[in-house]
């Protein structure tokens, strides 16, 4: 609309980055040069992607046609494995302790995103004479996405250490596949149950807290033990 | 606490991010475009017709528009755009609009060529009272109706019935925070006049036998041009693509008769298509003057009679229309009696001549034969109309339809056998039969042709104009000798000034009042404080999540 909402949806998206940054105690030990080596293991990430995707698949110009090609598009998430494997990189690549090394891999990375994907979109679109609330729900998507991405961290945390207990391996390893599927199922569901956007994001946020609550507490267990305060 | 939170909240700000933003957004705020955003509806729109006649301003005098989009009831001043169907605006709307509001938008009906008698007329009278009334100095356009467009009206039509209606202040508040509006802009320049003015009118001719100079001249004329409150939307198919077709048609016909020897007449047929002839036939003016008070002799001198086409397929009565009655063995009564005759044997309507002298006083001449006249020409109009202030000659309501063609078939039949018994004198057989009768199809390909294409005076004004270039190919084809001359109007003192922007986009835009902003931001700090309280005091949420864990080992 204006440069004043440009400046609503900036704040919407950046400043909840800003305060888990600041009060998770990150900025305590002085990780912001970490979350950035995150942040460029990201963008290596998404390059790699972006050339699997298309020499694998170069049909996906062509969008627009009719009908839902479950089995090509359940091929194309299959390449945001390469997330995990980049997450995983993250943290065994940059030293860190205790809880700020997830934090750091999940901040970096999710706020990597947010900057690459997210401020060029609002800049188009939000400062327009056109009002849409596409920006705001963009804004908030990108909240959802942030706890999305810690919890996504702290999972493959938790599939690299061996002191996991045996019983909760197969919920983390399902979880995982979850989260890499989550996107296709849920624009399954939305097509499905011709949700709008607004419902598509109170949905999101709904599945995403859930994931969140048990690998926190799965998280808060094996720290527990392991003796991370 | 609160002192200890305020506290950090200052510390927030402390930091160096504030001082990025101040260096980064400027810069970016220059390097951006202007406007990066496509608007969620364009529809091309049609601009109200804009020129100056002998010096006097006609039409819209305005062309940009930026302003909030309105219903006809909801508008107050001129910062709000009005809205509205074309059959909702009456001509007393249409004068308080025109004083009151910022500019005006007419979405024209569903379906143009079914509308109801009432409908029809009230479009035509309101299209009369803008193009008569004094010049409008608000924009004003026609937009063609869409489904969209239908939406935008609809939304706006409910919303805005606020602040007096509303029940109560809260109710009102609430109406005045959520109410979606829409943003009309039009992003053209001023309407600027037109500088490379060439009107173009054609003339070619039909020799007879024997000399040249000696033998009597024949003229047919008909202007090309149509006229309508949108130019862009001024088809004129009566007025006068029927004109154009029939003159193409007896050309046709005639070149056959001439391209024999041995039935060439002794008569010189000249065919003149001359350009806006809406506009006080200028085009006919300048071609008399070039002619008559050129230094070499004329082809029209002459002439035996000159015959105008005009809006030759409304209706099933013919009218000739002159200045004064034709006397006696004039060719003019000749031509009459030819023409009572014809139409007798081909049993149609009588071909009834209308007096009319000519009113000088007038601001426009009535009929185009009295440019002839008053350069002491015989001269005459047929016309299918009785009075030349029909209004169909100037509505855009004038578009093809499937009866037109059947029309002008029957009097190009008349007028062209009365012609031609006309100029060989006989008056028993039928001459254009069998092979060389006059053709339909040729008849409505000319007439769909013409009626298809926008041919307001101003839109033709160009030298290589493709519509009159077809003109001239077409008339080439039956004709030899095709001469266009140019009516350039005088640099100082114009007789007529066109305005560019004829056609334009319009953009609307989905805005929300700035208040909502406000409320805008007071929810997303609201928000942003509830987060900033959760993060905060994650802590606790991490505790409790490990005494979970601890009960259920140790449980």
């Amino acid at each position: 609309m204006t440069l004043y909402h440009f400046g609503n949806c900036l704040a919407l998206v950046y400043v909840p980055y800003y305060l888990t940054y600041k009060y998770s105690g990150l900025s305590e030990y002085g990780a912001f040069w970490k979350c950035i080596q995150a942040g460029g293991i990201y963008i290596f990430t998404q390059l790699v992607k972006m050339l699997a995707l298309a020499t694998f698949f170069p049909t996906a110009d062509n969008v627009g046609e009719e009908g839902f090609d479950v089995f090509g598009e359940f091929l194309k998430s299959s390449i945001d494995l390469a997330d995990l494997a980049g997450i995983l990189l993250v943290l065994n690549g940059i030293p860190g302790k205790g809880h700020a090394k997830v934090l750091t891999a999940g901040i970096g990375w999710a706020g990597a995103e947010v900057l690459l994907t997210r401020f060029l979109l609002l800049w188009v679109g939000a400062r327009g004479a056109e009002f849409d609330w596409k920006y705001i729900q963009k804004s908030l998507e990108s909240n959802i996405n942030l706890v999305q991405h810690i919890t996504t961290a702290t999972l493959v945390w938790l599939w690299s250490r061996h002191d996991l207990r045996r019983g909760l391996v197969p919920v983390v390893i399902g979880m995982l596949v979850l989260t890499v599927y989550r996107p296709l199922i849920l624009d399954f569901l939305t097509s499905f149950l011709l949700a709008g956007p607004w419902s598509t994001l109170i949905i999101k946020a709904v599945t995403t807290f859930f994931m969140g609550a048990t690998t926190l507490h799965i998280y808060a267990g094996l720290a527990h033990s392991i003796g991370i305060f | 606490m609160w002192l200890e939170e305020c506290d950090s909240f200052a510390e927030l700000c402390r930091g160096y991010l504030p001082y990025y933003l101040l260096i980064v957004l400027p810069i970016f705020i220059i390097i951006s475009p202007v406007n990066p955003v496509a608007a969620s509806h364009e529809f091309p729109v049609y601009r109200m017709h804009q020129y100056d006649l002998h010096g006097v301003p006609h039409g819209c005098r305005s062309a940009p528009i930026s302003l909030e989009a309105r219903s006809l009831t909801g508008w107050s001043t001129s910062r709000h755009c009005v809205v509205a169907k074309a059959l909702d605006v009456t001509s007393s709307v249409f004068k308080s609009i025109k004083s009151k509001a910022g500019a005006l938008v007419i979405v024209l009906p569903e379906k143009m060529n079914e509308l109801t008698a009432e409908e029809r007329e009230h479009i035509i009278n309101l299209e009369a009272y803008m193009m008569y009334e004094s010049e409008t100095m608000i924009p004003v356009y026609f937009a063609l109706w869409h489904p969209d467009l239908q939406t935008i009206l609809d939304d706006i039509a409910d919303g805005f019935i606020t602040d007096e209606k509303a029940g109560s202040a809260a109710e009102a508040m609430y109406n005045s925070i959520s109410a979606s509006g829409y943003q009309v802009v039009v992003a053209t320049g001023q309407a600027l006049p037109k500088t490379d003015v060439k009107v173009a009118t054609l003339y070619g001719k039909l020799t007879g036998t024997g000399a040249e100079e000696k033998l009597p001249t024949i003229a047919i004329v008909t202007h090309y041009d149509s006229a309508g409150v949108a130019p862009e939307l001024s088809f004129g198919a009566d007025s006068n693509a029927s004109g154009i077709a029939m003159l193409l048609e007896i050309a046709r016909l005639f070149s056959a008769l001439y391209s024999t020897g041995r039935s060439r007449p002794q008569y010189n047929l000249v065919f003149i298509a001359t350009g806006a002839g809406k506009l006080n036939y200028q085009g006919s003016k300048k071609w008399l003057e070039d002619q008559l008070d050129g230094l070499e002799g004329s082809i029209i001198q002459d002439a035996a009679y000159v015959i105008c086409l005009d809006t030759v397929s409304a209706s099933d009565n013919l009218f000739m229309h002159v200045s004064k009655p034709p006397k006696e063995n004039s060719s003019g009564s000749l031509f009459h009696k030819e023409l009572m005759i014809v139409s007798k044997s081909l049993n149609t309507n009588n071909v009834t001549i209308v007096h009319k002298k000519i009113n000088l006083a007038e601001e426009t001449l009535a009929w185009e034969h009295e440019r002839y006249s008053i350069r002491r020409l015989p001269a005459a109009t047929l016309s299918t109309l009785e009075n030349h202030e029909n209004p169909i000659r100037t509505t855009i309501l004038d578009i093809a339809n499937h009866e037109q063609v059947d029309t002008l078939y029957k009097h190009t039949q008349v007028v062209s056998e009365a012609l031609a018994r006309h100029i060989y004198n006989l008056s028993s057989s039928q001459i254009f039969a069998g092979p060389l009768d006059v053709s339909k199809e040729s008849l409505s390909l000319w007439f769909n042709y013409f009626a298809s294409q926008p041919r307001a005076a101003s839109l033709l004004t160009d030298k290589y104009n493709l519509l009159v270039g077809t003109l001239k190919e077409a008339m080439a084809r039956y004709l030899g000798d095709i001469k266009v001359t140019f009516h350039i109007p005088d640099k100082r003192d114009p007789e007529f000034v066109f305005y560019d922007v004829a056609k334009a986009t319009l953009n609307v835009y989905s805005v929300k009042p700035a208040v909502f902003d406000l409320f805008l931001t007071i929810g997303i700090v609201l928000y942003l404080g509830i987060l900033y309280m959760i993060v905060h005091n994650f802590s606790h949420v991490y505790s409790l999540a490990t005494k979970l864990s601890a009960k259920n080992k140790t449980s």
